[in-house]
């Protein structure tokens, strides 16, 4: 591609920060934000501000937003009544030698929100809550192995990461992976530890990077649920993605189940720091005896935000919302490319969606796709799904579809 | 595991020393023969020496000037090593004292080069040599670690198949290419559009990520290292390679 069509005319400033920032920040945007993670000289690497459903680089290039900050923005960049609650708490407290009142508020909202559920804690990121949950699973059942899908993501600790230097063998001594959708492989492991699995860690839908999104099959989640209650296994819901976009009792009400513990985080408080991990009644005592903690956690403006964000969801029913706008993107998409002769896959629920190529085993149309979109002004990133957020409004999605349009005419004449 | 990489993949890199190293050349000379190597109870090679080039095949090759034996991978190891008790056993040919001495010199300039000894990394020819040799190693030593290495196993079973290219640019005949799936390796173009194409802006660029010199991370941000399609492929891929280190210590 010349450096026009990668847009690296467009991202002259993100390139001049990012050279600066490789001087004193190793890798220069470290983890998922990595440049190398999507498509490096083709998209921005800095943003400068935000408002609703579009956010701005440092460049000054608009962008309608579909990653929403990778998750946490579920209703738009700056929500005004979010910000005015976290605000008058930041006035009030930042923070202090003692949690807020604000704490045992949202804990209570929590909690009647999310039926099976008797008490709450928080931290800051997902991964605070994941790996907190396996302690308190093998606290409670005072086994070793915990299970969870093979390629599904659950956080940065040595026990899940996704990445590969830094870690001994020992680190994943008493994890292993089942495949998903399939009851069989997860038998497997029941069969080989008996009476030594602790937990069973779980995204709702199944969302790995660079493949499309995988719903549950019928019947999967009443077997892991059913297998969990007969072996006394502690059945965790990693719902940090999902949460709340799907529905306001937790994911799980989407796909027929209970879990015992549940993981929240992104959709919490509309961008601001926070993450909370929700359990039965009977985990009590296990989780009062997991240790937790952070210099941060009990810090009460993320908690207010959390407060007025969970009360906009309700009121607004926006998981309906981003359901609608979801569909109309993807069934957009598809249609889109059918027009100029490509097969495109949607998949993951509506609300937080991934189309994809359907013939594309070096995802290089997908990537290409994607840069030239991001040239017409829409954000999707190519390899992780994408998120609606209740800022989109129908007219956002038009003009995506424009964009993406063009996009695919333009693939199409260069024989892509 | 040790047998096949050395003579999958330490062996092979001889061809390319010879192409591209001037030394290695001169102690070449005009020879004309083949040595075959056999680990007993192991994989075999056979090292064709001709016009000042080496060409490298797996198995057995006919009429052979001189057969090597290794009794095993810790001999192995040893000779690579330079112990002097560990000289490979010539069961055929030894009364070639010529041509086992200088492939003897060739054995030790290859480990020189791929080791980075303070000698080959003084210069910029030097250093250009063992990052490629360095890389075409890695990549050919993806076969072996394919085969026999457990946590190399445990990450190329979660990557998706494909063919991944590994190319330094500017560098002639620097192209290498594995294929995930078929655990096929080789030096020079792909047989095919591979899935994923890995170039290295530069000659500096690949010495410091073959090193493991550079932030990688920052190099592929900046564009000095460009990964372009399925990049699991080549990050899992990386994973492998480095697992090398476990094995061939310089």
């Amino acid at each position: 591609m010349s450096a026009a069509q990668t847009g690296r005319d467009r991202y002259r400033r993100s390139r001049e920060l990012f050279a600066r920032a490789v001087e004193v920040i190793p890798c220069g945007i470290y983890g998922h934000a990595s440049p190398a993670a999507a498509l490096p000289g083709a998209l921005p690497y800095y943003a400068e501000r935000a408002a609703g459903s579009r956010y701005w680089d440092v460049d000054g290039n608009e962008f309608i937003d579909y990653l929403c900050g990778y998750g946490p923005v579920v209703l738009g960049h700056q929500e005004p009544r979010v910000e005015a609650a976290a605000l008058e708490q930041q006035r009030a407290a930042l923070c202090v030698n003692h949690p807020a009142r604000v704490m045992v508020e949202l804990a209570e909202r929590l909690v009647s929100l999310v039926k099976f559920s008797s008490w709450a804690v928080f931290g800051k990121n997902g991964s605070d809550m994941t790996t907190w949950a396996l302690q308190v699973a093998r606290e409670h059942t005072r086994r070793r192995k915990i299970l969870k899908v093979a390629g599904a993501y659950h956080g940065i600790d040595p026990w899940c990461t996704p990445g590969h230097a830094g870690l001994l063998a020992e680190d994943r001594a008493h994890i292993h992976d089942f495949t998903w959708n399939d009851p069989e492989s997860f038998d497997r492991l029941l069969a080989r530890y008996p009476g030594d699995v602790a937990g069973v860690i779980m995204t709702p839908f199944h969302h790995p990077s660079f493949k499309p999104s995988e719903m549950p099959a019928r019947g999967f989640w009443a077997h892991i649920e059913s297998a969990c209650r007969r072996d006394g296994i502690v059945l965790i819901l990693d719902d940090i993605r999902a949460g709340f976009r799907l529905d306001l009792r937790g994911s799980h009400a989407c796909f027929g189940f209970e879990p015992d513990l549940i993981c929240l985080c992104k959709a919490l408080a509309n961008g601001h720091a926070l993450s909370a991990a929700l359990g039965r009644k009977e985990l009590h005592v296990a989780a009062s005896r997991v240790f937790l903690t952070g210099s941060y956690w009990n810090s009460p403006p993320a908690m207010a935000a959390a407060l007025a964000c969970l009360e906009i969801l309700e009121q607004e029913n926006v998981p309906a919302t981003l359901r609608r706008l979801g569909e109309m993107l993807t069934s957009g998409l598809i249609e889109a490319g059918a027009r100029h002769g490509y097969a495109m896959l949607a998949s993951g629920p509506p609300a937080v969606p991934f189309v994809s190529f359907v013939e594309d085993p070096s995802w290089r149309r997908q990537q290409r796709f994607c840069a030239e979109v991001a040239r017409g002004g829409a954000f999707l990133h190519p390899h992780h799904n994408w998120f609606l957020c209740a800022a989109h409004t129908p007219d956002d999605i038009a003009a995506t579809l424009r964009m993406a349009d063009q996009a695919f005419a333009l693939m199409r004449s260069e024989g892509l | 595991m040790l047998s096949r990489l050395y003579l999958g993949a330490v062996l092979p890199c001889l061809a390319d020393l010879t192409e591209q190293d001037g030394a290695a050349r001169e102690i070449l000379g005009h020879l004309h023969a083949s040595i075959v190597f056999l680990v007993l109870k192991g994989p075999s090679c056979t090292l064709r020496l001709q016009d000042g080039r080496i060409a490298w095949q797996p198995g057995c090759g006919r009429a052979p000037a001189v057969i090597l034996a290794i009794l095993g991978a810790r001999h192995l190891n040893a000779f690579f090593s330079g112990r002097r008790w560990a000289v490979p056993l010539p069961i055929w040919g030894g009364w070639r004292v010529g041509l086992l001495s200088r492939f003897s010199q060739l054995a030790q300039r290859l480990e020189e080069v791929l080791d980075g000894t303070p000698s080959v990394l003084a210069s910029a020819e030097g250093r250009r040599l063992h990052a490629r040799l360095s890389l075409i190693l890695a990549v050919l030593a993806l076969r072996a670690l394919a085969q026999g290495d457990a946590p190399s196993r445990e990450i190329l079973a979660a990557l998706p198949p494909g063919l991944a290219s590994f190319t330094i640019r500017g560098e002639l005949s620097a192209t290498m290419w594995f294929e995930h799936g078929s655990n096929r390796a080789g030096r020079g173009e792909p047989p095919r559009c591979p899935e994923v194409r890995i170039v290295f802006d530069d000659v500096a660029t690949a010495y410091g990520a073959m090193r493991e010199e550079i932030d990688t991370m920052a190099a592929l941000g900046s564009g000095k290292i460009q990964v372009d399609g399925l990049v699991p492929l080549a990050d899992g891929l990386n994973a492998v390679m480095e697992r090398l280190r476990v094995y061939l210590k310089p």
